[in-house]
């Protein structure tokens, strides 16, 4: 048994910058699987020192106590913003911001559509989860018709409420995005998927090829009021249906 | 501007501004058009700095954008500029709050005009509490310089960085469409190059730019949930607002030495009280004038000292009266003190200030 233990053996490791601090999400939130590729990427990338990443308000708020980079912490909706001014003045480094989908799609959408317009070299990874997780279960401008939620509890109605926003169809549309994408978490095939178009968007932050924008298609399981393995039954049945998971524009 | 020495040349305070900022080495200005100050963007938008200095320039969506451009930009270490007009200046509020929270150095220009809301595009100084108590949430303050002409424009551009940076506070120069749009005789600044990014490290060793060298992560935050942790952070802010009140106060003073009457007046206001206090003399009515040029902190002590030897204050301010609380809380009571001002974007002449000292004190026309 003694023998196993050694470096040549280790087919799998948590990454070094993914610290050991307890993380604050749910069980079977997505966030903590996208937090390690990010680390993960990073670290491949060999680009700890260049790595810079905007943190939201909502349940990523900590982000930035969990992965051992340098991190600015936004307020609600501006983290493109800060992410256009950091790397316009440090073009050499990763500069990425990290969103849920009330940051970004509501309160954010004018600096996030903005900064994809302007075709700034950062990288946003949209977590949607179609609720306002941290704030206690709120609709939020993706949550889906017909959604039970604490501030639509007979379900999200369009005389109401309007109509789910497909803000990463949109930001397919700008001239500034070379990179537009949606993925998702469930599966070990999805998070491998996933994990690839976290590099590419981070590869193009470097390389200073325009904005890309990875959409990551997420569970709440606290929020939607379910299992993990419920919540992602109910994301494969009804998210993805709307949400279709997959490039949406690769220049 | 091509000119590298001490020539004198003729502009408007909110070009005085533009080329101050490329002089002095600032490192990225970030803003939305917005009258009576557009020529700050204009200008640096004509002189194209990224060509020469490496000075980044971007016009932002929003000003609630530039500011947040303002707040990653100077939490990355680099000094970092926007300006606006009232209205705008609003708006970035929140952002200016986040920037206290997490004590970070930046610039913010605010060319006044008339309020409230939407307002008026004429010069105004109505908005002396909202830069001088914090117009976000919160206890914090920020720095706050008043520029009375536009040679002053120009130099408060570096000491705005220079104590934004020493203190870790983000600075405001207070003006007005008056300064702002007056052109004037100014000496620009000397050149003075932009760190490099290892002397940003070496002097903004908080700042994320990136984990060079393996050090250890930074974080740029204003967030708290520990209550104990969070008082500790307000406490030392606070300690520091205390150091700057101690050491940063500026003020100009004119013929206080006799003086039966003090105007207290910043900035635009300040212009026209020395007219006024020129033709009060030579009516032989003693009349000095102090001038806070910060704004915050504000120069409490020394009213308090003039208000022993006056028998009259008069705050001349281009609004409803808002430094003249200041004034009466470094009174306390000890010597009346009246206002005199106007609203709606109209600029008081010097025949009105003095017949409203006349009026408030009582003065026979000598």
């Amino acid at each position: 048994m003694e023998n196993i233990i050694s470096p040549e053996n280790i087919v799998y490791q948590k990454p070094t910058l993914l610290n050991d601090n307890d993380m604050h999400y749910c069980p079977g939130c997505s966030h903590g699987v996208v937090h390690k590729l990010i680390a993960e990427v990073i670290e491949e990338m060999g680009v700890t020192d260049k790595a810079v990443g905007v943190s939201p308000v909502g349940c990523a708020v900590f982000a930035y106590k969990y992965i051992d980079i340098d991190w600015q912490e936004a307020a609600h909706g501006r983290a493109p913003a800060l992410a256009t001014a950091i790397k316009r003045l440090w073009p050499e480094n990763l500069v990425f911001t990290y969103q849920g989908d009330g940051d970004l799609a509501c309160i954010g959408t004018a600096e996030t559509i903005h900064a994809l317009n302007r075709g700034e070299n950062i990288a946003i990874i949209f977590i949607n989860n179609a609720i306002y997780g941290m704030t206690g279960g709120q609709m939020a401008p993706t949550t889906l018709m017909g959604m039970k939620t604490a501030t639509c509890p007979y379900g999200r109605q369009a005389d109401l409420h309007g109509y789910p926003l497909k803000i990463t169809e949109i930001a397919a549309q700008l001239e500034g995005t070379c990179y537009v994408t949606r993925q998702s978490v469930h599966s070990v095939a999805a998070i491998r998927k996933a994990k690839r178009a976290i590099r590419q968007a981070f590869e193009n932050s470097i390389n200073r090829r325009g904005s890309s924008l990875v959409e990551i298609v997420s569970t709440c399981s606290s929020g939607w009021k379910k299992t993990p393995v419920e919540a992602n039954e109910w994301m494969e049945e009804h998210m993805f249906d709307f949400y279709h998971v997959g490039d949406l524009k690769v220049v | 501007m091509k000119n590298q020495s001490s020539e004198v040349v003729l502009m408007k305070g909110n070009e005085a501004i533009a080329h101050a900022a490329i002089r002095c080495g600032c490192d990225g200005y970030f803003g939305y058009p917005i009258t009576p100050q557009s020529e700050i963007l204009e200008t640096l938008a004509v002189e194209k700095p990224w060509e020469t200095t490496g000075m980044v320039v971007l016009q932002a969506e929003s000003e609630v954008a530039s500011i947040n451009m303002i707040y990653g930009g100077g939490g990355s270490g680099k000094r970092v500029m926007t300006s606006s007009s009232s209205p705008g200046v609003a708006l970035m509020q929140e952002g200016i709050a986040y920037m206290a929270g997490a004590e970070i150095p930046g610039l913010i220009v605010n060319v006044q005009r008339g309020g409230p809301g939407l307002g008026t595009i004429q010069p105004s100084q109505g908005d002396y509490f909202q830069a001088t108590r914090g117009g976000g949430n919160g206890d914090y303050y920020v720095l706050v310089l008043a520029p009375a002409s536009v040679q002053e424009m120009a130099d408060f551009v570096d000491l705005a960085f220079e104590l934004s940076f020493k203190h870790r506070i983000p600075a405001m120069i207070l003006s007005d469409g008056v300064i702002g749009q007056v052109m004037e005789k100014v000496v620009l600044p000397p050149f003075k190059a932009r760190r490099t990014d290892e002397e940003i490290q070496r002097e903004c060793p908080w700042a994320t730019t990136g984990r060079k060298g393996g050090r250890p992560i930074n974080v740029i935050t204003s967030l708290e949930l520990k209550p104990e942790a969070m008082e500790k952070h307000n406490l030392h802010l606070q300690e520091k607002y205390r150091i700057i009140r101690e050491t940063e106060v500026r003020y100009e003073e004119l013929y206080t030495e006799d003086a039966d009457y003090l105007i207290v007046a910043f900035g635009s206001a300040a212009r026209i009280a020395q007219k006024a206090i020129g033709i009060l003399r030579a009516a032989g009515i003693r009349v000095g004038l102090l001038r806070p040029i910060t704004l915050w902190p504000f120069p409490t002590k020394r009213i308090q000292e003039l208000s022993a030897q006056v028998k009259g204050i008069l705050t001349f301010e281009i609004n409803a009266g808002q430094m003249v609380e200041d004034v009466r809380l470094a009174v306390e009571g000890r010597t009346p003190v009246a206002h005199y001002g106007k609203m709606g974007g109209i600029v008081p002449t010097p025949d009105e200030l003095i017949q409203a000292l006349k009026e408030n004190f009582k003065l026979e026309n000598a």
